[in-house]
């Protein structure tokens, strides 16, 4: 448990935050959640590329977080919190997706046709 | 919000009442009074001895990681203790209880056998939970826990205190478990439970709640553990550590870890919605009400598999410490096994629904798992013929710790092997729930079993400074191969014979003669855990005479034979700077083995703790007052963990420096106990290192000196 | 790189100690291990939303209300922009730091944690109001997952709250210490982390819930 630098401020973890950065952020995350929001509420879409479009808001708003607020790039510092990230990321695909498929198979094959039953798939 | 429990409930005691003690029941009594004494004997000749200070001093609240290692050992023993008994009592009922009609023992009030199936349904409902998860688990982390920061040339982990903490959460939920036997019954469900049997509605009594927060207290730890592992391999490694001389047991503790980070929170997840059913009333894995049954298979199963690749990479790795040391060959295809193990990890996340084939996704999704699950093979297969390439060619020793390598090597074949039969989903239709499940599962399970006794016999030496008794060794591993064989072997027949899992009254008199062959085998087992105790009593008896130097086989490879045996608290004197992978073997092989740092620099430790036991016991009474629905109890005990753990951060632990000079007295100290427990030995080669082995520059046709590693003879 | 016989080594060039190791980097193992942490927290909502994707298919609603009856999609936007703010502040009391200005960091923290409680009070508010017209988890398989997975989020929003209680006594009774900075640092992730969490529960549980 030894330890190196003498004044913990001047770590690069410290000196990596920047106001820009976070507003940045802020910014698109903020503007992305409106836009979905005006999109759903106002309902000028019809509903399934209404998921899409949604679902490409909080994608990129989420990204956008990531970079500018979570600072993960490939910098020296950041590279491991990145190498996990990317590590993970397929994970919650799979628990996520495959799941997904899944129970939306199993649906098909076992829950009775009711006429007007809005499907997932 | 709180559902009404069905039964009785007081605000002050929740559901605890004196009916819910057993004390009817003719096993369980007896058994307790049995306990109750030999904990009063404990104490007392601990009280007699002196030694509760020296206890809570070095022991309880150690941080040094060796220690909690080998705490997490001796658990991981004693609950595979127990959970061999429950399989001893379940292979007896089931010898028992063969045969039509009502052949049952009146007087243990059993129908069938001599258990009620009350009481069947919670042994082979503890046996998985204890065995998984709280004696396999304990055990691999306990010896990753000694060995990874050795093997990277580290003083101790990332997080000592968060090291210590696991331990103390992984020994409350022990205690939870083990606290069912005398109060109140333990889960009827079997050990990854079933939607929607665990529902309040039929599961009315505290079992299933006890079952939820073993589990939950145990994902808490090994979780804290993983994060430990994964920031220490990758902070910590000594200068000239690189990637690619990593010891292959830190690759493969790594990889677990990986696995372990990104799985638990699954089963977390999985537990605490079982519990919002049980608690608040919630409709996860109702039988109507939009609850959806399959859902809780699919979240525990998402879990559920990436744990026994968990628990088997390790496993792995320690076979691939074992064979090169005793094949005076480094490890074959070093980059390859490393590859495999982490496709094995990656492919152990896409495979889980093959626990589930028979509930009805259909061909597509089926295929897809189906065909992820034989591509595990691949990998795998690279592995086992690796370790044997390592062994070709090689000088072999058939010391004790080989023998078990071996063996796990043969348990993973048939084991791996039925794996593959199970993975296709027509195979697995038929077999499902069967027995042939059952033995396939405990062929892998043993097969880390055998791994983990050969690396502690391996490892012995290192942590305590001699070494076990190699005859008794052998003949506890004849005779636990001998009951393996009698017990798992005719299970897969069983399977093919119909018999389902979890039978109290096994029916179908074509069975009786293979009860019969397994109860030989479980006597078989017995005699092989006295052959265990029996070797642990005389190593420790005659200690004197297995004292070992620093590399204690004579032939050992990895960083962590560099340091003095035993290994003194602080590992390394001077951090090692790191050479070559096999930086042990090769010290040996270029005359560095007796070299010692000439100057020393002062080094921080950090200083015990005993908030880790603290907040391990308030989590217990967490878990005790959920199960029981104590609500002031969790209240107060969690408000309490919150305040120490505000108060131990607010204290922080500034730990304490050794100074240059005290740091050169103190591995002087180390080396001359060394040498002075090996005045026994021959002088020059041998022990103390510095062996030439067949493999190294300098000895083209020159025989080794010194006596041979190891104190066994070639089989003959 | 293996340890077989390759060339030799002069005993006077190897280097078998390391005399000038410092150590590791304390501050940076500790964000790195909190790091993990949290992505292992982010699993833990992976999980809830594998079970809300499966319980929220009409049938999970049984014949209870379902989130298009009840999700008030504007006011769940206030909720984002008092979460997104007090990331904000948070972040701008770490730019603080830099320069070790213990006022400039005192007071994003405070500004963090109205904004939060503001988030927090918000979602007590529409809780209370969900349960006043009928819709609880006891209801339906899908309301328990609607539920589990909003306020297991807020749930984390206020543990974050509490930590940031200590770490304003921290900084008060011990400065800018390497524990104290390393401990500001992983809040920080924590606390965008939950960011980016709320992102995917607002649009898909709140929004994508008013939709169907």
């Amino acid at each position: 448990m030894s330890h190196g630098h003498s004044n913990p401020i001047e770590h690069p973890e410290v000196q990596m935050a920047s106001r820009g950065s976070y507003l940045t952020g802020f910014i698109i995350a903020s503007l992305l959640m409106l836009a979905a929001t005006i999109l759903v509420s106002g309902q000028v879409l019809a509903p399934f590329p209404l998921l899409l479009t949604i679902m490409g808001c909080a994608g990129l708003a989420a990204i956008a977080q990531i970079y500018f607020l979570l600072h993960i790039d490939i910098s020296e510092h950041n590279i491991w919190n990145t190498v996990a990230l990317v590590m993970f990321i397929p994970l919650f695909v799979i628990t996520i997706g495959l799941t997904w498929w899944m129970f939306s198979q199993l649906y098909l094959r076992t829950m009775p046709m009711i006429p007007g039953m809005p499907g997932m798939h | 919000m709180l559902v009404n429990v069905p039964g009785p409930w007081s605000p002050f005691l929740g559901r605890l009442a004196l009916s819910e003690i057993p004390y009817t029941n003719p096993i369980l009594a007896p058994l307790f009074v049995v306990i109750v004494l030999a904990g009063i004997a404990l104490v007392a000749a601990i009280t007699y001895y002196g030694k509760w200070g020296y206890l809570w001093k070095e022991w309880f609240t150690t941080v040094d990681h060796k220690k909690l290692g080998v705490m997490y050992i001796i658990l991981g023993l004693v609950m595979l203790f127990r959970g061999f008994i429950d399989g001893l009592m379940m292979r007896t009922q089931q010898m028992l209880a063969v045969g039509p009609g009502d052949n049952g023992m009146k007087a243990m009030g059993a129908i069938h056998g001599y258990l009620t199936p009350f009481h069947f349904g919670q042994i082979y409902s503890a046996h998985g939970l204890i065995m998984i998860l709280l004696a396999a688990t304990p055990l691999l982390v306990g010896i990753m826990n000694i060995i990874v920061p050795l093997q990277i040339g580290a003083r101790d982990m990332a997080y000592p205190y968060l090291n210590a903490l696991g331990l103390w959460i992984t020994a409350a939920a022990v205690f939870l478990i083990m606290i069912s036997l005398f109060i109140g019954d333990f889960s009827h469900n079997g050990w990854f439970g079933y939607a929607p049997i665990f529902e309040l509605a039929y599961s009315p009594g505290v079992g299933v709640d006890y079952w939820i927060w073993t589990l939950e207290l145990v994902a808490l730890g090994t979780t804290l553990g993983s994060i430990n592992f994964l920031a220490t391999v990758v902070k910590m490694r000594a200068p000239g550590m690189t990637w690619s001389r990593l010891p292959i047991f830190t690759w493969s503790a790594v990889s677990a870890n990986i696995i372990a980070l990104t799985s638990f929170p699954c089963l977390q997840v999985a537990l605490a919605l079982v519990g919002a059913d049980r608690y608040l009333g919630t409709h996860f894995f109702t039988a109507g009400f939009g609850g959806n049954l399959m859902l809780y298979t699919n979240l525990f199963w998402l879990w559920g598999h990436p744990e026994v690749y968990f628990v088997i990479l390790p496993a792995f790795g320690m076979i691939s410490e074992i064979i090169p040391a005793f094949s005076e060959k480094p490890i074959f295809g070093y980059t390859a096994m490393v590859l495999a193990t982490f496709a094995i990890a990656g492919v152990s996340w896409i495979v889980w629904l093959h626990h589930f084939f028979t509930m009805g996704m259909g061909p597509y999704v089926s295929t897809e798992f189906s065909i992820a699950t034989m591509l595990v093979g691949i990998p795998t297969g690279v592995k086992v013929f690796n370790w044997a390439a390592t062994m070709y060619k090689g000088r072999l020793t058939f010391s004790a710790a080989m023998l078990w390598a071996i063996g796990a090597l043969f348990l993973l074949l048939i084991g791996g092997l039925t794996g593959m039969m199970l993975s296709i989903p027509a195979v697995n239709y038929m077999v499902h729930n069967s027995v042939f499940v059952v033995a396939h599962f405990h062929m892998m399970l043993l097969c880390i079993v055998y791994a983990v006794f050969g690396a502690v016999i391996f490892w012995f030496p290192k942590v305590f400074g001699f070494k076990l008794h190699e005859a008794w060794g052998k003949i506890m591993f004849w005779l636990f191969s001998a009951g393996t064989f009698l017990v798992f072997f005719p299970m897969f027949m069983l399977g093919f014979m119909g018999e389902t899992r979890r039978l109290d009254w096994p029916f179908d008199p074509h069975w009786a003669v293979w009860f019969d062959v397994q109860e030989i085998g479980i006597v078989v087992y017995v005699l092989s855990v006295l052959a265990f105790l029996w070797m642990i009593y005389v190593s420790i008896r005659d200690r004197a005479h297995h004292r070992v130097g620093a590399d204690a086989w004579g032939t050992s490879r990895s960083l962590e034979w560099l340091t003095d045996s035993p290994v003194p608290f602080y590992n390394y004197a001077m951090v090692p700077h790191i050479n070559a992978r096999d930086e042990a073997a090769w010290r040996r092989e270029h005359g560095f083995s007796e070299s010692r740092p000439d100057h020393f620099a002062a080094i921080h430790m950090p200083n015990n703790t005993g908030v880790a036991v603290y907040i391990g016991a308030l989590t217990f009474v967490i878990g005790f007052g959920l199960t029981w629905r104590i609500w002031w109890l969790t209240v107060a005990a969690l408000i309490l963990t919150v305040l120490i753990m505000i108060y131990r951060s607010g204290k922080g632990d500034p730990g304490y420096v050794i100074s240059a000079e005290e740091m050169e007295k103190l591995d002087r100290e180390s080396r001359q106990n060394m040498s002075d427990g090996q005045q026994h030995l021959p002088k020059g080669g041998g022990y103390t290192g510095g062996t030439v082995t067949a493999y190294s520059a300098e000895a083209s046709d020159q025989r080794p000196q010194g006596t041979p590693p190891g104190n066994s003879r070639p089989l003959s | 790189m293996s340890s077989s016989h390759d060339k030799p080594v002069d005993p006077n060039q190897v280097v078998l100690w390391s005399d000038d190791y410092e150590g590791h980097d304390v501050i940076s193992t500790r964000t790195f291990g909190f790091w993990m942490y949290i992505l292992s927290d982010g699993m833990l909502f992976a999980t809830l939303f594998a079970a809300y994707g499966v319980l929220s298919y009409s049938h999970s609603y049984y014949t209870g209300p379902t989130p298009a009856q009840f999700v008030a999609p504007w006011y769940t936007f206030i909720q984002t922009m008092a979460l997104f703010l007090s990331v904000l502040a948070y972040g701008f009391s770490m730019a603080s730091l830099k320069t070790g200005s213990k006022a400039g960091v005192i007071n994003g923290i405070i500004a963090s944690m109205v904004l939060g409680i503001v988030f927090v009070g918000l979602d007590i508010h529409d809780v209370l109001r969900m349960l006043s017209i009928g819709v609880t988890p006891e209801v339906s398989g899908g309301l328990s997952a609607f539920y589990a997975l909003t306020q297991v989020h807020a749930a984390h929003i206020f543990v974050g709250l509490i930590w940031m209680l200590v770490m304003l006594y921290q900084i008060l009774r011990k400065g800018f210490t390497e524990d104290v900075v390393g401990r500001l640092i992983s809040l920080r992730m924590f606390w965008q982390f939950q960011a980016v969490m709320w992102v995917f529960i607002y649009v898909f549980v709140y929004l994508w819930g008013y939709m169907s």
